[in-house]
């Protein structure tokens, strides 16, 4: 795997996740800017109004606040801030409560645990949230008489029989929550106004919530939250950073906030808060300085490009109010001294309403300034372009460019990837946290909850290790390193494709590296069984063109691959090039960057790489587990948003060709803004089969779908729309055609976290854990495998939620399967954190968008022509 | 005409624009702004919003807040706490926000040594008993510098349709005479002076109502009290700290020391920048350079003359050696922002020790130029 290739396949870290619009976001947009946009014209560019004519807006970055306020819970003891709202409205559910569909699935309804491999005794990083027995909650309605209007007012005019209701209530205007019941189902109490009129308040019992119901847990949620801000934590994005002991890191210009994420949901067996160990990125740079410094970098004609380059699709959090927006464009034409229109119709220049709303100087009068769309309503914004001072911007997160420079990671790591010892210590310092605060501990006690102070412990499985299946050989490799390039070092390969015909294009500054390529290759491919001819050698000028003209030139129909060494990782070369030999001209290519040969050291390793590469791409087939399951067809989807462009998104789709899952049919589905992505994915489910039957003569009888780029929150869509489709596709092939059909939702980015306990030690646990008890969810019909090892940091398992399944297939053997999947993976000579048809899908979907923009040429599809 | 408020003519309802509050809120800042008091406190800050405005006059380092109602101060107090960006580049001034729970009946000395306090739509809320207390309170007893106290204006209140009282919660509304001999006595009584304005001007024909909310600025004629004085003050407390944020400040050895090693870096690392970019563009023209260093960056601009007025001395030039630029620690210090910071070379020697990687003789700071 070249440099380029493993920063690509790499996953964003979730600090750098950009809110993706589930699939069915479209027609709530729409229907949203057709509202009248009331007296403000709709393109009329804002600056965000100040945080006082915003109650409630502050700190939330992606929720929409569509409901009034005044719906919301109010709760008591300053729990008014947040309210049920919150989470209600068409703010997203990020933890998809509700959507039940174990229900469907008839043959896990009494179990859905597997029963193979051998016992482990683990902790995660859970805790029970337990109360009082016989604990609910009750929900009571207020009403008043007459009719009073002000909320404050009501609530003070109610809080007048603390006696009755107690001090600890939740009241929101009109419902009130209480732990206690009151003596009557209906009560009725007198309070007097301040200029004496007597209102009656009736106060009706509608509901006694017990512990488990979902507003109850959404409750729970609103509480613990409130309980973080209690310990002065600060909210940024979804979860809360201890601001007050920061990690700088100046030679980036850096800061690391430690926090914590949580969430409180019904598990498996008991409700619990999981809470992880989150680490904000915050750069103490700001836009400006930033433009600043690229200046200094790049020629002046290709600044502004650099700049739209480097900071369109950033999330920048503003000096002067707690907020964090997109960048979404850059007004190169405006300048701070830009006026705007103020809510009440003044204009004002950008400086002056800075100075005068929050003693913000702007020095740099030149700056061009920063476009913010806002998509949704957030407060009491309307949706349309924000303007933003690049001045009073800071940066977070990461960029593209930093993630890629190692220095900066190796130096960021140190801090941010905690080895399991020290994160279960990290973890375990929130809820003493929580148990030390006198005014938390109050709260809880007063709501009759508490928190476990241990983390969860349980059994989870150990599944037993794969073959590595070679031209008949079988290895067994270390399942501590889950690796097995060392073992299948030299081995004859399933399926060789010779290298009969083939270019190799370099500058003429790297001939020498070619010619030792060509030498390592003629040294590596024989005994893999790769017959290779001496390549067609082409010396070019080191220009796009150049490269372009000579693949023009020299393919022919016999041509197997073509094989480029690039001078340096400058992408548009590197797309250029992919465009034409994915698109125009197909054929299978090998491009490499001149420094990854350069190192004699690695040489023999990286030239087998690329033989294992290269053949993968030619059709070619490296090795396979045993597959007992016959009959079936498994696919893999993943996403790519564009989120430079914004514009489109792609998914890929890969399925399986034959018995031992070492062929494959790839295809994607390039989609524009709004568009739904199911459309092009039926498409590709048809021509898969299309392929599977010319293979195999007949239609598959099982399909396994693992779906991947599932955001959170899109679960429902997904349940009651694409799986529809897909049946409506099988259905379409054929009268008798009636495959099982089985769809599982992959999630990699999941705050679940589980140690190993051996011998006293917390360790990462093994290749091959499968966990699918307690920490999972009832309504579910899911499991957890860590199939990948880490070298350092906590391993992240997978969450696989099987969401439609016809299959009779017994949940062991799904785990089992789905284990296996994940040894599949051509570019890697070990296990990864998917199956393979993920991740085969996520690479396409990338190459795609990253640099070809358009649909492949379908003659590729049935080889891995983009690993 | 006054611009500040409409008159629309069939309902006849007076409207301000911006609203009333907002006038009343940005008098106080204007105040602030003009007499720079370091100690405010807000006296009946409910929801805060005068504070959290407050919160962004540079001159301010302590804020307090009192009210009688815990629940409506803790609704948004959290919007008085330090924002990311405030930890990101700590500023130069120090600012405590600190918010109390009690009333303006009771002497609490927390509320002792104040420079402004501001008692904005307070006094009409106040029982009998309680406005009786009020002056030896705010001004025998917290004694302030400077005390601005708004209540409404009941004459105004004929233009208001269907107004005979503001707020139900309104135990009084004084007319402005009412008012002023109140005031009057209380500032004679405890030897300030005071003067009368407002806001909220009167529409055009009815200027003889007066503002709609009238102010009384009260001065003390007096000399600040000594420390002596005030210690024979009781000492006892009754309110209750519900809120208090520190603000991070360079004032603070840890945030300073973080500045200092973060700018450190950053200078050393934009000579090195300089340095290397010499080198390389030694056959560039150099005109051109200049040139389009001037249309985007002025203040870039004068950091390398600075550069080159600062290195004239030999001793201080940094210097490459292999892979390795070695930057005196003179060079960087010489530098505006770097000094202006640390004050003393031996502070700058104290504060990057351990923290920045030097030459053996501790003299310059060195970066390796390999991964470029």
């Amino acid at each position: 795997m070249t440099g380029r290739a493993r920063a690509r396949a790499r996953g964003r870290p979730p600090g750098q996740e950009t809110a993706i619009p589930p699939v069915g976001a479209a027609s709530v947009q729409q229907t949203l800017s057709s509202q009248p946009p009331g007296r403000r014209q709709p393109q009329q560019p804002r600056v965000p109004p100040s945080v006082s004519e915003e109650p409630g807006g502050r700190g939330r970055q992606r929720g929409p606040q569509s409901v009034p306020k005044t719906i919301g819970l109010q709760i008591s003891a300053g729990f008014q801030e947040l309210s049920l709202a919150d989470r209600g409205g068409r703010r997203r559910d990020f933890h998809d409560l509700g959507v039940n569909t174990r229900q469907a699935i008839e043959h896990v309804q009494e179990s859905k645990t597997g029963s193979s491999g051998i016992m482990i005794k683990l902790t995660t990083n859970y805790f029970r949230l337990t109360s009082r027995p016989q604990w609910a909650l009750f929900q009571y309605h207020v009403g008043y008489s007459p009719e009073m209007e002000a909320r404050r007012l009501r609530s003070a005019l109610l809080f007048q029989h603390e006696e009755l209701i107690g001090k600890t209530r939740a009241f929101d205007g009109s419902i009130l929550f209480l732990p206690k019941k009151l003596g009557n189902k209906v009560t009725e109490v007198f309070s007097r106004t301040r200029n004496g009129e007597d209102v009656k308040i009736t106060i009706t019992l509608t509901n006694e919530l017990p512990p488990t119901s979902p507003t109850c847990l959404q409750f729970y949620n609103i509480i613990f939250r409130r309980l973080l801000k209690m310990l002065n934590l600060q909210q940024i994005g979804r979860n809360y950073y201890n601001p007050s002991d920061p990690i700088s890191i100046p030679n980036h210009r850096l800061m690391v906030w430690p926090g914590f994420t949580s969430s409180i949901l019904q598990y498996e067996e008991s409700i619990m808060l999981c809470t992880d160990v989150s680490h904000k990125v915050l750069r103490s740079e700001t836009v400006l300085d930033f433009m600043y410094s690229l200046y200094y970098q790049v020629e002046e004609q290709r600044f502004r490009d650099a700049c739209a380059k480097e900071l369109i699709g950033l999330i920048v959090l503003t000096k002067y109010n707690n907020r964090t927006y997109r960048v979404d464009d850059i007004d190169w034409d405006a300048n701070p001294q830009c006026t705007f229109r103020k809510a009440d119709g003044s204009e004002i220049s950008y400086v002056d309403y800075y100075k005068r709303q929050y003693n913000q100087e702007i020095t740099d009068l030149n700056q061009p300034v920063l476009i913010s769309q806002c998509r949704r309503k957030r407060g009491s914004m309307m949706p349309g372009p924000v303007v933003l001072i690049p001045e009073l911007c800071f940066l977070t997160g990461l960029t593209e460019k930093m993630r890629n420079d190692f220095n900066m990671m190796k130096d960021l790591a140190i801090h941010t990837r905690l080895p399991p010892e020290q994160r279960q210590r990290e973890i375990g310092r929130l809820i003493d946290y929580i148990q030390k605060d006198d005014n938390v501990q109050k709260e809880l006690r007063d709501w009759g909850l508490s928190f476990d102070s241990n983390l969860l412990s349980f059994t989870g499985r150990v599944v037993q290790g794969e073959k590595i299946l070679q031209s008949g050989n079988a290895f067994d490799y270390n399942p501590q390193f889950a690796d097995w390039s060392r073992e299948t070092r030299g081995a004859p390969l399933i399926c060789a494709k010779p290298l009969d015909n083939w270019l190799l294009i370099y500058t003429r500054r790297n001939y020498d590296i070619a010619n030792t390529l060509l030498q390592n290759l003629f040294k590596v491919t024989p005994s893999m069984g790769i017959r290779m001819n001496k390549a067609t050698m082409i010396e070019v000028d080191d220009r796009t063109e150049a490269y372009l003209r000579v693949l023009q030139q020299s393919i022919t129909p016999d041509t197997n691959i073509a094989v480029c060494i690039l001078s340096s990782s400058r992408k548009d070369k590197y797309d250029a090039i992919k465009k034409y030999l994915c698109t125009d001209c197909p054929i299978p290519s090998q491009c490499v960057i001149a420094r990854t040969l350069s190192k004699p050291q690695t040489a023999m390793a990286i030239a087998t790489k690329i033989a294992l590469q290269m053949n993968c791409k030619m059709g070619g087939e490296l090795w396979s587990v045993e597959i007992p399951l016959k009959q079936v067809m498994v696919v893999g989807i993943d996403c790519y948003h564009d989120t430079l462009s914004g514009k489109q998104s792609i998914a890929g789709f890969v399925a399986s060709l034959n018995q031992t899952m070492t062929r494959w049919f790839s295809r994607c589905a390039v989609q524009g803004r709004g568009q739904e992505l199911v459309d092009g994915l039926k498409a590709c489910l048809q021509t898969a089969l299309r392929d599977w039957f010319k293979w195999n003569k007949y239609l598959p009888s099982r399909i396994i779908v693992y779906r991947d780029g599932v955001g959170d929150g899109q679960l429902n869509t997904l349940v009651n729309y694409e799986v529809p489709q897909f049946l409506d596709c099988l259905k379409s092939v054929g009268k008798d055609y009636n495959p099982r059909l089985t769809v599982i939702v992959v999630k990699k980015r999941v705050n679940t976290r589980f140690f190993a306990q051996c011998s006293g030690a917390l360790k990462n646990p093994p290749p091959g854990t499968v966990v699918d008890v307690e920490v999972t969810r009832p309504e579910w019909y899911d499991f957890f495998i860590v199939s990948q090892a880490v070298r350092n940091g906590c391993v992240a398992p997978t969450h696989y939620n099987v969401i439609y399944d016809t299959s009779k297939l017994k949940p062991d053997h799904v785990q089992r399967l789905t284990y296996k999947l994940c040894h599949m993976y051509y570019n890697w000579s070990g296990v990864i954190r998917v199956p393979a048809p993920c991740q085969y899908a996520h690479k396409l979907a990338f190459l795609v968008g990253q640099s070809i923009h358009r649909e492949p040429n379908l003659l590729l599809s049935d080889r891995l022509y983009y690993l | 005409m006054d611009k500040n408020f409409q008159e629309e003519p069939f309902t006849r309802t007076i409207k301000f624009t911006p609203p009333l509050y907002k006038q009343r809120y940005q008098f106080i800042k204007d105040l602030v702004g003009k007499y720079k008091p370091k100690k405010v406190a807000d006296l009946g800050c409910a929801d805060c919003t005068l504070l959290w405005m407050l919160k962004f006059c540079s001159c301010i380092e302590v804020l307090a807040g009192l009210d009688i109602c815990a629940s409506v101060m803790k609704e948004k107090m959290h919007r008085l706490s330090p924002l990311p960006g405030d930890y990101l580049q700590p500023s130069e001034r120090s600012l405590t926000v600190t918010l109390h729970h009690g009333s303006v009946a009771h002497k609490d000395p927390c509320m002792l040594g104040f420079d402004l306090v501001t008692c904005i739509e307070l006094i009409e809320h106040l029982e009998q008993s309680e406005l009786k207390k009020f002056p030896e309170v705010v001004f025998g007893f917290m004694a302030p510098s400077m005390v601005v106290i708004s209540t409404p204006n009941s004459e105004f209140n004929p233009l208001l349709p269907g107004v005979t009282c503001r707020h139900p919660d309104h135990k009084f509304e004084w007319n402005r005479a009412q008012f002023q001999s109140w005031a009057l006595e209380t500032a004679r009584r405890y030897d300030y002076s005071v003067e009368f304005t407002g806001v909220g001007h009167p529409p055009t024909g009815m200027e003889n109502v007066g503002f709609c909310t009238q102010i009384g600025v009260f001065v003390r004629k007096y000399p600040q009290t000594s420390e002596s004085a005030q210690s024979e003050k009781p000492t006892e407390t009754v309110y209750k700290t519900v809120f208090k944020a520190v603000y991070p400040s360079l004032k603070n050895e840890k945030y300073l020391q973080n500045a200092v090693v973060s700018e450190v870096i950053l200078t050393a690392q934009i000579i090195k920048r300089s340095l290397s970019d010499h080198l390389m563009s030694e056959h560039e023209d150099y005109n051109d350079t200049t040139e389009r260093k001037s249309k985007f960056q002025p203040s870039m601009n004068c950091f390398s003359e600075d550069l080159g007025k600062l290195v004239v001395e030999k001793s201080m030039e940094p210097f490459v050696n292999g892979n390795v630029v070695y930057i005196p620690l003179k060079t960087i210090f010489s530098f505006p922002k770097v000094n202006r910071l640390c004050g003393t070379f031996e502070k700058l020697c104290k504060f990057i020790a351990g923290k920045v990687t030097l030459s053996s003789d501790r003299s310059a700071v060195v970066l390796n130029t390999e991964h470029e």
